[in-house]
């Protein structure tokens, strides 16, 4: 993402988040790009997700830190529902079954 | 070139005539590459980007052989072909018809000037401000493709150069782009981060300011 130092390490909390959404079979995953501004991934989390400012900010953080977040989790459909929305926005997202 | 502000409850940038030329011909050429025909030679009244009726595809559709256009439309998934072609199929034409009826949102926000406003003045209404700031997101993603932009690292120091000293050769050895096809490159790019920022900032602001029905 834009404008920040960048750091890609590993990080325990993204298999922890995959972890506790287990009840969730799929999950949708926006990974880091060196385009979107910071801005402009915090706004799309809000307003789509309608996530408050402080988790879309953590949300975004992890994207640009740790090079992927976990956005959302549910049915297969749902998941394929976020990810189509997040290729509009022009985010990079995928999806892939939980705790994978 | 001026960043948007609130103006008469509207967001308003200024972008002399050059300026919205340049722009205006690289969100027709993205569209172009999207499958969208030449936005110049048609009514922007009467867009066709699908008969509104969802098209079913029963065959796979090949990923986009454009890395420009396959980072539009990116797989769904890194490991399994399986769901990411099942995505594709599912999704692409949508994708791609809403970016277009994006891309043409703005084309003709750029290209039609706006009654009661200066001449140089790009008037966005809030409610179209999202469509705006997802089509200059594609624009920036197409250049950066073209840029080869394939790192934090890269972006940054794209910046960095354009800070310091623009007439300089900012090139990194770029086999495709000539240096000043490439300076011209980072310059739209640089303007349109700039000009896209303060649009998000409006967008947030407006999102998080109290009453909104987004709130509750």
């Amino acid at each position: 993402m834009d404008d920040v130092p960048t750091q890609t390490l590993p990080d325990a909390s993204v298999e922890q988040e995959e972890e506790t959404a287990v009840a969730d079979p799929w999950v949708t995953i926006v990974w880091n790009d060196p385009v979107n501004l910071m801005s402009y991934v915090t706004y799309v989390f809000e307003s789509y997700f309608g996530h408050p400012r402080q988790k879309a900010e953590r949300l975004m953080k992890q994207v640009h830190e740790q090079g992927r977040a976990v956005v959302s989790t549910g049915s297969l459909e749902a998941m394929e529902v976020d990810v189509q929305a997040m290729h509009g926005f022009g985010l990079w997202a995928t999806l892939q079954r939980s705790g994978q | 070139m001026r960043a948007f502000k609130r103006r008469r409850g509207m967001y308003a940038a200024r972008l002399d005539t050059d300026e919205r030329d340049v722009i205006a011909a690289l969100v027709a050429d993205v569209a172009e590459l999207l499958g969208a025909g030449r936005l110049e030679s048609r009514d922007p009244h009467a867009v066709a980007v699908g008969d509104g009726s969802p098209r079913m595809r029963i065959e796979p559709l090949p990923p986009p052989s454009d890395p420009a256009v396959r980072r539009l439309l990116p797989d769904a998934s890194r490991d399994d072909p399986q769901v990411a072609e099942e995505f594709r199929r599912l999704t692409e034409d949508d994708l791609r018809a809403g970016k277009i009826a994006r891309l043409t949102k703005l084309w003709g926000a750029l290209t039609t000037p706006v009654e009661g406003w200066r001449a140089d003045a790009f008037v966005v209404a809030p409610q179209d401000a999202q469509d705006h700031a997802a089509a200059i997101t594609d624009l920036r993603l197409v250049l950066a493709e073209r840029l080869g932009i394939r790192t934090d690292e890269q972006a940054e120091r794209l910046y960095d150069t354009l800070l310091d000293s623009p007439q300089d050769d900012v090139a990194e050895v770029d086999e495709v782009l000539d240096p000043a096809a490439r300076r011209y490159l980072v310059a739209v790019y640089g303007a349109l981060s700039w000009l896209q920022e303060s649009l998000v900032e409006l967008l947030l602001h407006d999102l998080r300011a109290p009453g909104r029905p987004a709130d509750q």
